[in-house]
């Protein structure tokens, strides 16, 4: 177990903010609010995080949670000026606002290091104390995944007026959506960044919003396990698929294509039906009993009420 | 802003023109923003390339073969990712998203395919027959190009804008775009005119992808990449559902980019198009031109 940790080590820390970044990104989703600013968000608490350690010398977690705090804040106010935005100007307006981002870290000088990004950023977190961030993170996520939360997440995604008229505050959901998304993401960069110990603006590119985007797509869009999948799936894949060589973006782009095109839940979605279909049929063949039961109980004119 | 940064910029807002118009097209009328658009652009001149650097070619066969080769991908596209998508996911909200991400998925491949054979290396069409020739009016200087790309693109633009407004086919189109199963109802055929549409689609990215090399002198294989976010600036700019703003949309980002350009250092060009995107789906969701009816409450 030790040395699988150590020789994978890099690899798991991808893994953990990969994951993170796909929850930042599916908390949106499930309220039907297609935003790939997550990986803005993962910018600012990246560079957050890297100015604060590497440049000002504060804490390393001291640090994470003020970088989370800032990614949230900065997500609610955008939410304040986009949330009104439909499907795919939504999506457009945050992919822009992701991207402003890298510029900006880009031309921002000696405070990001430009091009080159920021390095030194040390702190005493491991990839344990990581593992058990995203622990917490995915206890607190799936319990909006359960009862009362859930069920207005999915009324509010599927028939926002009716979920209205219900008397769900859409508009409030919307933008507490965006805040939660924002936070996450930001612990992501944060987290990420202190792995690495650097971060630059070639890592918070287009590259990063697309791979995000397939992790949920292939994993799932409905809960965290999608974006666990979906991580896995993608980050230790090219390990796999080493013997195709130089077609791996090929392939990756064919698995990508098909699971969009064939599988519109994910690989959860998937599961997900076939055990519904098994217990449908379990509690149909109950049914079945039971109306058999009753029948022969009725023929024989005996009674008991057991099998009801 | 001298006359050569006009001229400059007029070429460039026709390239961007050329490219968001079948974009805007298709994303009008059927509701899919082909994120792959981008990839056929670059794979039409990428095989322009394959052919000429073995067959020496002029211009016309080309961008002939471009256009073709523009047409058919994205013909194969809506056949065998974006129509199976329509057809299964009946929510438009799931549907948006699914058909971005097979988009992007297949977007990959071209890129991938080109990269493999070029070594990531820069292409252009040094094996075709024609020769660039600069023409000097004091101190302007225009090349022969340039005239062909400024021609195409305005007239393609204002072509496509008059035809839309004036044919028979053009208000079929309109009418798919307000509302699909009325105009079914209309005797309009949906499936056809969408195949129509994307065949339209991509043979205007294929022109665009042969003429920006020619122009350019070379592409490399993720040139098409940063020009889908470009044109979407300039399609929401000019406002969604309006060719006139799509034209204007594309001019308009021309410029402010040649601006930036002129009295910035370069780095900030790419913020020019996000910039735009993201004050004015704040500001005017609706673009410059657009409806407010088109669906973005």
């Amino acid at each position: 177990m030790i040395d699988f940790l150590s020789s994978y080590e890099v690899l798991i820390q991808l893994t953990l903010s990969m994951t993170l970044l796909a929850i930042s990104l599916q908390i949106p989703l499930r309220m039907g609010v297609i935003s790939f600013a997550s990986v803005g968000y993962f910018a600012i608490g990246g560079y957050a995080t890297a100015i604060l350690v590497a440049q000002q010398g504060i804490n390393a977690w001291a640090a994470v949670f003020l970088s989370t705090i800032l990614g949230g804040v900065i997500a609610y106010i955008l939410g304040l000026g986009i949330a009104h935005l439909n499907g795919l100007y939504l999506a457009m307006a945050t992919v822009s606002f992701s991207l402003i981002l890298s510029v900006v870290a880009v031309n921002g000088g000696s405070l990001t290091g430009g091009p080159v990004g920021l390095f030194g950023v040390i702190g005493p977190i491991t990839t344990w104390h990581f593992l058990v961030v995203v622990a917490v993170v995915i206890f607190l996520v799936s319990f909006t995944e359960r009862g009362k939360l859930s069920r207005r997440f999915d009324a509010i995604r599927e028939d926002p007026q009716l979920a209205a008229a219900m008397g769900i505050n859409v508009v409030r959901y919307r933008r507490l959506s965006f805040l939660i998304s924002g936070a996450i993401g930001a612990l992501s960069g944060s987290m990420a960044t202190l792995m690495k110990s650097a971060i630059s603006p070639e890592s918070i590119g287009f590259g990063l919003i697309i791979l995000a985007l397939t992790v949920i797509i292939v994993g799932g869009q409905g809960s965290w396990v999608g974006a666990v999948l979906g991580s896995l799936f993608f980050l230790w894949m090219p390990q796999t698929i080493k013997f195709v060589g130089t077609w791996e973006p090929v392939l990756y782009g064919f698995i990508v294509a098909v699971a969009a095109v064939t599988l519109p839940g994910g690989v959860l979605a998937v599961y997900r039906n076939w055990r519904y279909r098994r217990t449908a049929a379990k509690v149909i063949a109950q049914q079945e009993a039971r109306t058999r039961d009753l029948a022969m109980s009725g023929a024989t004119g005996g009674g008991s009420g057991d099998g009801v | 802003m001298n006359l050569q940064d006009v001229l400059n910029a007029s070429t460039l807002g026709s390239i961007y023109l050329l490219f968001a118009l079948g974009m805007a097209l298709v994303w009008g009328t059927m509701g899919i923003l082909n994120f792959a658009h981008g990839s056929v652009f670059m794979f039409s001149a990428f095989v322009g390339y394959l052919i000429t650097s073995r067959i020496p070619l002029p211009l016309p066969a080309v961008v002939l073969i471009a256009m073709v080769v523009g047409a058919v991908l994205t013909l194969a596209i809506q056949y065998f990712a974006y129509q199976p998508i329509l057809k299964k996911i009946k929510s438009v909200n799931a549907a948006e998203l699914q058909i971005v991400v097979a988009g992007i998925g297949l977007s990959v491949i071209p890129i991938a395919l080109a990269e493999k054979e070029t070594l990531s290396n820069n292409f252009g069409f040094q094996g075709s027959t024609f020769q660039t020739v600069v023409y000097q009016f004091g101190d302007l200087r225009i090349s022969n190009i340039m005239i062909i790309i400024l021609v195409l693109g305005l007239g393609l633009g204002f072509g496509t804008a008059w035809w839309i407004a004036k044919s028979r086919q053009g208000l079929g189109l309109r009418a798919v775009g307000i509302d699909p199963e009325v105009a079914a109802l209309m005797g309009v055929d949906r499936r056809k005119m969408a195949l129509a549409t994307m065949a339209f689609a991509g043979a205007l990215a294929g022109l665009a992808g042969a003429l920006l090399t020619y122009y350019l002198t070379a592409l490399n294989p993720h040139s098409g990449e940063g020009l889908i976010l470009k044109a979407f600036a300039a399609i929401i700019l000019g406002g969604l559902g309006s060719v006139l703003g799509v034209i204007l949309g594309s001019f308009i980002l021309a410029f402010a980019e040649t601006a930036v350009f002129a009295y910035t250092s370069g780095t900030w060009v790419s913020a020019v198009s996000f910039g735009l995107i993201l004050i004015l789906l704040v500001v005017r969701p609706q673009g410059i031109l657009g409806k407010k009816e088109v669906r973005r409450t």
